[in-house]
């Protein structure tokens, strides 16, 4: 039986699915001291488990060469793609958000509005909702300074404590949509090792539900 | 525009010797799988007006079509797909034929996918389409068709898997909820998405019919999901679906493939077309279906005609990825070199047609020399050499 290939969010996601992992009773040693290996074994449970960044975590489940995946929602609104989206895991809690400068009124005025943003998926689709025409520009570093340097009337950002935010003098206009980490799974490997992947499901799920 | 000039756009490839071979081969099994059950071929063009894939029953997005024009400024695709331009034929010029129509077809497909996922914009499709038929014994040819196909490829690792549209949208129309309300219910079941499933119908007044869906897309695997859907189901619609897919079920397990078989009640396709079973076919290793198909009742009524239908479609390339062992394609050599001095040419050609005839794949050497001959023979690892004069000579190397 060929093990089944866990893909996991690098980082923070990471830390706490490992976490999770190991109250599951896994042995977690690999992927405590995995120095630059990429792939690690959790030896007793036949799981393999390759560390990616979010985004390639979606790829690597979608074409089939991981078998299930840890990524934070925030991933999955922006890349798409098709895959079953099992379990809200419950942790790596945060926001997508709206925000600007603090005391200024996003939504008036006749003038087309620009939003810096690293997610221009995402922000498209909260401004269609809206029917709202606006300008997306897309940063790739600290998206709060965008407003600052009058770049932008507002950005559509991850939020988690809001204290980037209120230091730089900006504040949450609206919020877009809520984020936290989920488990998924290739939809072909669900089907074709459905014990062992109802198995690991279930056991994540009891101990999310625990939680 | 130069600089495109050395390179396939993006989605598309060149198709290399044992790669391209081995397409052919799988094209001609399936085309002896679906010929010798009284199927016939068509070719449909690869250019369809727009129009043919934008009827109420079929709804493919516009964006994923390879779009021109054509000289009158008419909206013209590459066909996304073949069931429907042969539902259009079928509802034209074949109108008057007897039915059922038995048709097969085996031509590519085109879709434009997002940039840099790594996915083909250009696939091939050998598929079969059963026109005018609605009965159960269709249901049952169709499906028996499908599994015999992959079971030709001699793919070791492979599943069908059965549903119907029926059940969801007899248990949807019970919420009494609203059209984009169910698509997004709709949406949800089609990802697994459990979690938020479940938020959304904690919110549905018909708690029951609710509670019903939730379970939904839990309810796939082996024979033992009719039992556990019949004990959770009280709807006589959907029960009698479910009778029905077990009875399919049970005639596919007499081709002795029930381990191969299972059922997922939470197929849910974005409709396209389909109005009965559904299913699908997957290989081990590799992450996306390699068969489709589905009954298709309203489709051919969009083009005119009012018959029932149903087909499937094998993806080849999927197929081909599945079976090809070596990752890169060699290039295959001749087992036998042919050489002649000046004025033998054509005593060496004709030579090589009677290897033909005892199939042997020989080369013809353009080589100047027998020296040359043999050291190409050498370099390209080719095991002998015949020389052509009055007579021909065999060199073993």
């Amino acid at each position: 039986m060929k093990p089944i290939r866990i893909a996991l969010t690098k980082g923070r996601l990471e830390k706490d699915t490992v976490a999770l992992f190991e109250k599951l009773g896994f042995d977690c040693t690999q992927l405590h001291n995995k120095g630059r290996k990429l792939i690690l074994t959790i030896p007793d449970a036949n799981i393999e488990v390759v560390l990616a960044k979010a985004a390639d975590v979606i790829t690597y489940i979608e074409h089939g060469v991981c078998d299930m995946g840890v990524v934070g929602k925030d991933t999955i609104l922006e890349y798409g793609g098709s895959f079953f989206e099992v379990t809200d895991l419950g942790f790596g809690k945060c926001k997508f958000a709206l925000a600007g400068k603090q005391g200024e009124d996003f939504y008036t005025g006749y003038a087309e509005k620009t939003i810096a943003t690293k997610y221009p998926n995402v922000t498209r689709r909260f401004f269609e909702e809206k029917g709202m025409d606006v300008r997306i520009v897309k940063i790739e570093g600290s998206v709060e300074l965008a407003p600052l340097l009058n770049l932008a009337d507002g950005i559509v950002d991850i939020v988690e404590t809001g204290t980037t935010l209120r230091e730089n003098g900006l504040e949450v206009y609206e919020d877009v949509a809520q984020v936290s980490a989920r488990l998924i799974v290739n939809t072909v490997s669900l089907k074709m090792y459905q014990n062992e992947i109802e198995k690991i499901i279930g056991q994540i799920e009891s101990v999310c539900a625990k939680a | 525009m130069t600089q495109n000039r050395l390179i396939t756009p993006e989605g598309t490839k060149d198709y290399l010797f044992e790669e391209a071979v081995l397409r052919k081969r799988i094209e001609n099994k399936l085309r002896d799988a679906f010929a010798f059950r009284g199927y016939h071929e068509v070719i449909t063009p690869a250019l369809e007006f727009l129009d043919v894939f934008t009827t109420a029953e079929n709804g493919m997005p516009i964006e994923q079509m390879y779009k021109l024009t054509d000289p009158k400024g008419r909206l013209m695709v590459l066909r996304p797909d073949s069931t429907t331009p042969i539902a259009r034929l079928c509802a034209t010029r074949l109108k008057n034929e007897k039915l059922p129509l038995r048709l097969y077809y085996n031509q590519p497909v085109y879709s434009v996918n997002p940039s840099l996922r790594g996915r083909s914009d250009e696939m091939l499709q050998s598929g079969i389409e059963l026109i005018g038929a609605v009965s159960k014994k269709s249901d049952i040819e169709v499906l028996v068709t499908a599994a015999k196909a992959l079971q030709a490829l001699e793919i070791e690792n492979f599943r069908i898997e059965l549903g119907h549209i029926g059940i969801f949208n007899a248990l949807v129309g019970a919420l009494k909820i609203s059209k984009e309300a169910s698509e997004a219910v709709r949406q949800l079941i089609e990802n697994k998405n459990y979690p938020a499933l479940n938020d959304l119908l904690d919110e549905m007044e018909n708690k029951e019919a609710a509670a019903v869906i939730k379970m939904l897309p839990r309810l796939f695997g082996g024979r033992e999901v009719f039992q556990k859907a019949k004990k959770l189901i009280q709807n006589t619609d959907v029960i009698g679906i479910l009778d029905y897919l077990e009875q399919l079920y049970g005639a596919l397990s007499q081709l002795g493939l029930s381990d191969k078989i299972t059922v997922d009640l939470g197929i849910v396709n974005r409709t396209e077309y389909y109005t009965g079973i559904v299913f699908k076919g997957y290989v081990e290793g590799f992450g996306e279906e390699v068969l489709s198909g589905g009954r298709y009742d309203g489709l051919l009524k969009e083009f005119g005609e009012d018959a029932g239908a149903i087909g499937f479609a094998v993806n080849i390339d999927a197929a081909a990825k599945a079976l090809l062992k070596s990752e890169t394609p060699k290039l295959p050599q001749a087992a036998v070199l042919v050489y002649s001095d000046w004025a033998y040419e054509v005593k060496a050609l004709e030579y090589i047609d009677k290897l033909a005839e005892l199939k042997i794949m020989a080369e013809y050497s353009l080589c100047d020399s027998l020296e040359d001959a043999l050291e190409d023979a050498k370099a390209r690892k080719i095991r002998r050499l015949d020389v052509v004069t009055d007579e021909v000579k065999t060199i073993e190397l």
